[in-house]
């Protein structure tokens, strides 16, 4: 007891202090904030990077971890149908505890140190006919974009209660399905499984937005579904296709995402400029199974031009589902590019690399940038911002460096906290005056001076000033785009372009602020706003703590993700070699498993380990059911 | 100090952590508990959080290894943290830590920030009293201190840029610190924008250094700054080549060789790109005077004293780097001598007395490049030193002034029009020595700390050379002409006699004269009491020319510091007084820029000239001063309004601040400002036009056009129930002659089973090799065909229906030889395993495979 005292006093004064923060007089606004700060201190301390010779004890893996937090949404989802949509209290009490029960669960994907390869692997049969399984696992990427969701969701559904008076049944029936839905995507190894959480993701979107969005959402509902939708049927399509071949090869069918990394599909001809001749390649099998995958991917980051659903959805969605949609839903398109498309089809990944990182700078940096500087809603401003922070992302994993893929997935989790920040933010003025135009406010920060505060940080983060989280993420970024191998000629220019839209954030983010903030406050309606609410303040709190925590400490989060990321980049950069020096022009080829590391293969159907598995691998296969 | 030395070993020195956390603490207490503090609470926190910082920094000035350890390079290090680790060419892993290292220039610096930050805070407790954003105020001011103090100890440039954008940060917010303007609000952002151009290439430097040299530390650049010499291609870029351009396009575009520069010269320019921005020199200093909307003190805190000086602390930093380019060093150099001869003459004619405060301060910057960019880099930091204690005395004597004007006129712009002013010498006489004293300082007249800086500059710059470095791969590095130092020495004499002109006549406006603020009044008393003298909004009873109170000297707390500042410009110069030998300061940088001198040398022309060259630099402050007096002390000015008489045009452009402001707005902001309304309007109607708009168009056009066959009316369905039937009705009076071919059987007997499509009333005549010749139809609807391998048959088909119509087909049956016999269906494709195990299908098989899968 006294041991833990000691070890854990700064977590202790962190709780007082962050207890004595609020100036009004409310206890559980105290409560809540000596909460956020003592547990954030005590995660830090906890998660502290130690050196590999302090390293635990290897903790053991539950292996049904993944399945419970996929299913604990689902099934709270199926309950709250059968609870009555009187009893308020219940079901916002309901929906919060499981979403708040998840998240503590997935803080347990950090007991277990994130080395190479798979994790709380879990593999059942499913459709045995089709060769579909049931296989969820996590490795250092994935982790993380799990930890934001389970985190960002209870956040998200405890501010939109504030706001949200009808239907309240149907809404956390949707938030939990969505939930489900999200994790599920994250986690998936098999592509059917993939395909059907990444489809089932949109329906509670889609019904938020459509039941309790702005004037127009029907319209922006509609959009936001075919949209994405379109997407999808290419990427099933490929998946199909890509199937298919595997099972030509092999004999075997599997959707599994390891067995079919194997496959190498027909590349361009050699005769034509072969991967020298962008067109040759684009229209090789491999090349059209890479954009039909990529394609449904870029839709949903959403990178230029499949960008335009964004800002409509944004702007009619809910607080609570905008939100959601900008800090998860974004995630999963470049999670998605990063673990499929590059891991499926390395070797247009590779030849299209400098075009792609050109349209991620000039079309999402430069051009999401400027033309968010232009918009007179904050919303769609902000949504404009997302895909200029994304396009940040998609250059870090274009580039295929492991800084800037490091950079990239920590730049993902770092605009799942900002933007969901600025989301929760804007809400709160669109509460009190229902409008986001920007004329209608201006000096806002004497009327309410916290809620100024806390948006001009959320705005520093948000232009990646350092010490905040978006720094280390850009960073990141940029010294990957320079080091890149993948960009060869272009990585130069490319750094000069990622980094002008350092300059393009200050300008659209300091003005949007100055005019809602600074100046005189002129418009009468807004002379008595009130402050933020003891929720909306409960709500933001953890992440702008959050903001410093990523900014100050990212090797907490970089420690835990670098060697799934070097796996992937060394898979990536031997894959794509692979199937650029020896791809066939009409032939499909698999590529022999020791072109994989065997953490990688490990869990694919008919993948058998040459050397004795030890007790941890045995623990760790036992979920297999070969 | 035995035991502190043991306490604190020089490889693990967290003193530091001292200075750095109690300047955060300070600003984490005000910011959140300020307003339940008090204000007395809030002065309390914040002198004591810079204080002890103070105090902390001069106990590791004193610690710093000294004599020959200091000579080769000891410093005190501390690690705070890990930050990350990122990994550079060839997979090296570079940890970025949070670091610090101290040498005996950033200790310098610190005891400055630290120092001068005290006396600023004290001063400001007193100025900033009745601002009701008191704790907000030393909340920000602490965060700077904080901020400035990671920016100079850092010991790698990642953490650099945390303070570089750090203190960017809390200018933007103290320039803006009564955001009820709109005025100071975008006076905020430009400067953080304009700085933000600077970082750009501060980060375009950084990722040019981890990829060359793989480290960030200046230690370790210092140590590998070499293997930046290596020729860059900056011209054609990407893959543009003849290859990929139109004839015509690469004709015009492509030079015959490719256009390369050293790595080290890209690097140097895109660090003092980031240099020019946060140290306001050209292009970019347009922010710095619109800065001066911000509270007085921080003007001198900030915009005089420290973070601008940032710039020249970075040059001189990472001197390693700029002595390989001289080409990068020329620039450094011609930029500062052209902005100190630029901002001096705005200077000349403004009104208001902190933007010729600000001017000053720009030139004076221009002067320490000039001094960093000829190699002389502890004479430009030098500058940075005396510089930081006679700028934040005028400034706060400024502030003074203004506090004084402040009894009467409110308005900002008002209280600091020196045309209001005018002696106030008598009012307030301590503000009038110490900021005589600062002015003789600035103008540099012997013995005052400016005379030796700024003569020290000057000299080094009529006197230095900057060797060539080796050549590279055949590029042959740009050379140091021998005028282009003379050159600058004599625009710098040129700008130093402006300088002593404009500030003394500032000085002789502000403070000789006759007062012309308002009608003094003894006993006067404000019929509007309640308003603060820092009351900025405009107070619609400002009627300048009326009656009011005696101006008075500030408090204590606000004069003390004055004298302070006054006593160190009077004599900071002897800690480096080269010409005399006296330059304990000098001794202690020697060894920082040992290493980085080496390239530097004496022309020998100017040897031994030392005292020669003295002699413009002394008539450059006699004639500045002398005019200045002539004008304004003896004539009033009439000179300056003859000027603006008898050349309009040129007193208001350099009024306008050569309207510089309204060249940019009118390039480079309304190019940007055109191109974001293009891509606004582009993605409304282009891209989200054809993706979302024209495809949904399509969609709904398609579903009209089948609308139309959906009428509703019964009699338009049976109408076309006819017509379809008619169809049907023709299709079974025709014959149709179709087979299938069954030829599973074909590899074990040889036969292939061809059958007929039974129809209504049919009868079937077959013809063929092997077949019984008839002319009869029958009811045989199926015929077996044997075959050998490598036959190939041609059967004929004839079908007569119940209404004699006859159809026709021929079909041809064929069997493989025996070599190209076709594969089993559905056959195991990994026998044809090829070698080196990769399973390859031949393409010729895939159709086989295809059928297989269909059966």
């Amino acid at each position: 007891m006294s041991d833990a005292f000691f070890r854990y006093w700064p977590a202790i004064i962190a709780g007082i202090v962050g207890a004595a923060i609020p100036r009004r007089d409310s206890t559980k606004l105290r409560a809540g904030l000596g909460f956020i700060a003592a547990f954030l201190v005590f995660s830090i301390q906890a998660l502290w990077p130690e050196d590999a010779s302090a390293a635990h004890a290897v903790a053991s893996e539950w292996p049904h971890l993944l399945n419970v937090l996929i299913f604990l949404p689902l099934l709270g989802a199926a309950a709250v149908l059968f609870m009555p949509r009187q009893l308020l209290g219940l079901l916002r009490g309901f929906t919060l505890g499981v979403l708040g029960l998840g998240f503590a669960l997935s803080l347990m994907l950090l007991t277990v140190p994130m080395t190479t390869g798979w994790h709380f692997v879990s593999i059942h049969e499913w459709i045995p006919a089709m060769g579909v399984r049931w296989h969820v696992a996590v490795d250092g990427i994935s982790l993380w974009l799990i930890l934001l969701t389970t985190f960002m969701t209870p956040i998200a559904v405890y501010a939109a209660f504030g706001s949200i008076k009808t239907r309240i049944k149907e809404f956390c029936f949707a938030f939990l399905l969505l939930q489900g839905a999200m994790l599920g995507a994250f986690v998936s190894l098999d592509l059917f499984q993939f395909y059907m959480f990444w489809e089932l993701m949109l329906v509670p979107m889609y019904v938020m937005i459509g039941i309790w969005g702005g004037a127009d959402k029907v319209k922006a509902s509609v959009k936001f579904f075919l949209y994405t939708m379109a997407g999808s049927m290419l990427m099933l399509a490929a998946i199909v296709y890509l199937v298919w071949t595997h099972q030509k090869l092999t004999g075997t069918w599997t959707f599994d995402y390891l067995a079919l990394s194997r496959v190498v599909l027909p590349g361009p001809s050699a005769a034509a400029g072969g991967w020298n001749n962008a067109w040759q390649v684009t229209k090789s099998p491999q090349g059209l199974c890479f954009w039909a995958f990529s394609i449904a991917f870029f839709i949903k980051v959403p990178m230029w031009p499949l960008h335009t659903w964004l800002p409509d959805a944004h702007v009619q969605a809910p607080t609570g589902g905008s939100v959601i949609l900008a800090a998860v839903m974004l995630k999963l398109g470049t999670y998605a590019y990063m673990r499929f498309s590059m891991g499926l089809f390395p070797g247009p990944a590779s030849s299209f690399a400098a075009n792609l990182a050109g349209i991620a700078i000039l079309g999402g940096i430069i051009y999401g940038a400027l033309v968010a500087w232009k918009q007179q809603d904050v919303k769609r401003l902000v949504a404009y911002s997302s895909v200029a922070h994304l396009g940040y992302v998609m250059l870090g994993l274009f580039g295929v460096s492991p800084s800037g893929m490091q950079g990239a997935v920590l730049q993902m989790v770092n605009h799942g906290v900002s933007t969901g920040a600025l989301f929760l933010l804007v809400g709160v003025i669109y509460d009190r005056r229902h409008t986001r135009m920007v004329d209608e406010f201006g000096g806002l920060a004497k009327q309410m001076p916290i809620y100024a505060a806390l948006f001009l940080i959320v705005t520093f983060a948000s232009i990646g000033v350092p010490g905040t989280n978006g720094f280390v993420g850009e960073f990141m970024v940029i010294m990957g785009t320079y080091t890149s191998e993948r960009l060869s000629t272009f990585s130069g220019i490319h750094t000069i372009g990622a980094s002008a839209g350092v300059i393009l954030a200050a300008v659209y983010m300091l003005g949007v602020t100055q005019k809602i903030f600074f100046g005189p406050l002129t418009n009468p309606k807004n002379k008595h706003l009130p402050d933020l609410t003891v929720r909306e303040t409960l709500a933001v709190a953890p992440l702008i703590v959050m903001i410093f925590v990523i900014g100050f400490f990212p090797s907490i989060f970089l420690d835990r993700m670098k060697d799934a990321v070097q796996l992937e980049y060394n898979q990536f950069k031997n894959a794509s070699e692979q199937s650029i020096r020896f791809g066939d022009e009409k032939n499909a080829q698999m590529l022999p498993e020791d072109n994989f590391a065997p953490e990688f293969l490990r869990g694919a159907p008919g993948f058998k380990e040459e050397k004795p598995a030890d007790d941890d691998k045995q623990a760790r296969g036992e979920g297999e059911a070969q | 100090m035995e035991a502190l030395k043991s306490q604190f070993p020089a490889a693990n020195f967290s003193l530091l952590a001292v200075v750095l956390l109690l300047p955060l603490l300070g600003a984490f207490v005000n910011g959140i508990f300020g307003k339940r503090l008090g204000k007395q609470g809030v002065r309390l926190m914040a002198l004591s959080a810079i204080g002890g910082s103070f105090l902390a920094s001069l106990l590791t000035f004193l610690m710093l290894p000294r004599g020959e350890a200091a000579e080769e390079g000891g410093h005190l290090a501390w690690n705070a943290w890990h930050w990350f680790t990122i990994t550079g060419k060839m997979q090296q892993a570079i940890p970025i830590d949070v670091s610090f290292a101290i040498d005996g220039l950033n200790a310098t610096m610190m005891l400055v920030v630290t120092g001068v930050g005290f006396l600023i805070h004290l001063y400001s407790s007193e100025y900033m009293w009745k601002d009701e954003g008191y704790h907000r105020f030393f909340a920000y001011l602490n965060l700077f201190c904080f901020s400035m103090l990671v920016l100079i100890m850092a010991d790698n440039l990642a953490l650099l840029f945390v303070g570089w954008e750090g203190v960017g940060m809390c200018s933007y917010l103290l320039i803006g610190f009564w955001f009820g303007e709109t005025k100071n609000a975008s006076a905020g952002r430009k400067a953080f924008i304009v700085n933000r151009i600077g970082d750009f290439g501060l980060l375009v430097a950084m990722s040019m250094l981890v990829y060359y040299l793989g480290t960030l530390r200046f230690s370790s650049i210092d140590l590998a700054a070499t293997n930046l010499s290596v020729p860059v291609k900056i011209w054609p870029i990407g893959n543009l080549s003849a290859d990929t351009l139109p004839s015509f396009v690469a004709a015009v575009i492509l030079p015959k060789e490719p256009v390369m520069v050293y790595a080290s010269t890209l690097v140097g320019l895109a660090l003092f790109l980031g240099c020019a921005g946060k140290s306001a020199q050209l292009p970019l200093y347009i922010w710095l005077p619109d800065a001066m909307a911000g509270p007085t003190p921080v003007s001198a805190l900030i915009h005089a004293a420290t973070m601008v000086t940032a710039g020249v602390y970075l040059v001189a930093r990472m001197g390693a780097v700029f002595i390989l380019s001289p080409a990068a060093m020329a620039t450094v150099a011609v930029v500062g001598a052209a902005t100190a001869l630029f901002a001096a003459s705005i200077g000349l004619f403004q009104h208001d007395l902190k933007k010729v405060l600000a001017y000053s301060t720009v030139s004076q910057l221009g002067f320490m490049f000039i001094g960093v960019g000829m190699g002389a880099f502890a004479s430009g930091f030098f500058h940075v030193f005396t510089h930081a204690f006679f700028k934040a005395c005028l400034f706060l004597g400024a502030g003074s002034v203004i506090h004084a004007m402040h009894v009467r006129i409110h308005d900002t712009d008002k209280s600091q029009d020196m045309r209001n002013m005018g002696g106030l010498r008598k009012y307030l006489p301590i503000t009038h020595a110490t900021f005589l004293i600062s002015c003789l300082s600035i103008a540099g007249v012997p013995p005052l700390a400016g005379f030796w800086s700024k003569d020290e500059i000057l000299w080094k710059a009529f006197s230095n050379e900057i060797a060539a470095p080796r050549t590279v791969n055949g590029l042959v590095p740009w050379a140091w002409p021998t005028w282009l130092g003379v050159a600058i020495y004599w625009v710098g004499i040129v700008a130093a006699t402006m300088t002593a002109f404009y500030m003394f006549r500032a000085y002789f406006l502000t403070f000789h004269g006759d007062f012309k603020g308002w009608t003094i009044v003894r006993g006067w008393t404000d019929p509007h009491a309640g308003h603060g003298h820092d009351d900025h909004h405009d107070a619609p009873h400002d009627d300048v020319k009326g009656d009011g109170p005696e101006p008075h000297e500030s408090p204590l707390a606000m004069t003390i510091p004055l004298m302070v500042l006054a006593a160190f410009a009077l004599l900071a110069g002897f800690l480096n007084a080269e010409l005399i030998h006296v330059a304990p300061l000098g001794h202690l940088l020697e060894g920082v820029f040992k290493a980085d001198e080496v390239a530097v040398h004496e022309r020998a022309a100017a040897h031994g000239k030392e005292m020669m060259m003295l002699v413009p630099g002394i008539l450059a402050f006699v004639a500045g001063i002398g005019a200045a007096a002539y004008v304004y002390l003896q004539n009033k000015g009439a000179q300056e309004t003859a000027f603006a008489k008898s050349f309009p045009r040129l007193y208001k452009l350099i009024y306008d601040k050569w309207r510089i402001d309204e060249l940019y707005e009118a390039t480079v902001i309304g190019m940007v400002d055109a191109l974001a309304d293009i891509f606004q309007m582009a993605d409304t109607w282009i891209v989200d036009g054809i993706l979302a708009k024209l495809s949904a168009a399509i969609v709904g056009a398609a579903g009209t056009v089948l609308r139309a066959f959906q009428t509703g009316k019964v009699q338009a369905y049976s109408a076309s129930m006819v017509i379809g039937l008619a169809g049907v009705g023709w299709f079974l009076v025709r014959p149709h002659a179709v087979t299938s071919i069954d030829d599973t059987k074909l590899k074990q007997t040889g036969e292939v089973v061809v059958s007929a499509a039974p129809g209504f009333g049919y009868s079937y005549n077959w013809a063929g090799p092997g077949l019984a010749p008839t002319s009869d139809f029958s009811a045989t609807r199926e015929i077996t065909i044997p075959l050998q391998p490598g036959d190939k048959k041609d059967v004929v088909l004839q079908v007569k229906n119940a209404f004699n119509g006859v159809d026709t087909q021929t079909i041809t049956v064929a069997r493989p030889g025996k070599k190209a016999a076709a594969p089993t269906p559905g056959a195991n494709p990994m026998d044809d395993l090829a070698p080196g195990g990769k399973v390859v299908i031949p393409g010729d098989k895939i159709p086989d495979l295809l059928r297989g899968l269909h059966q």
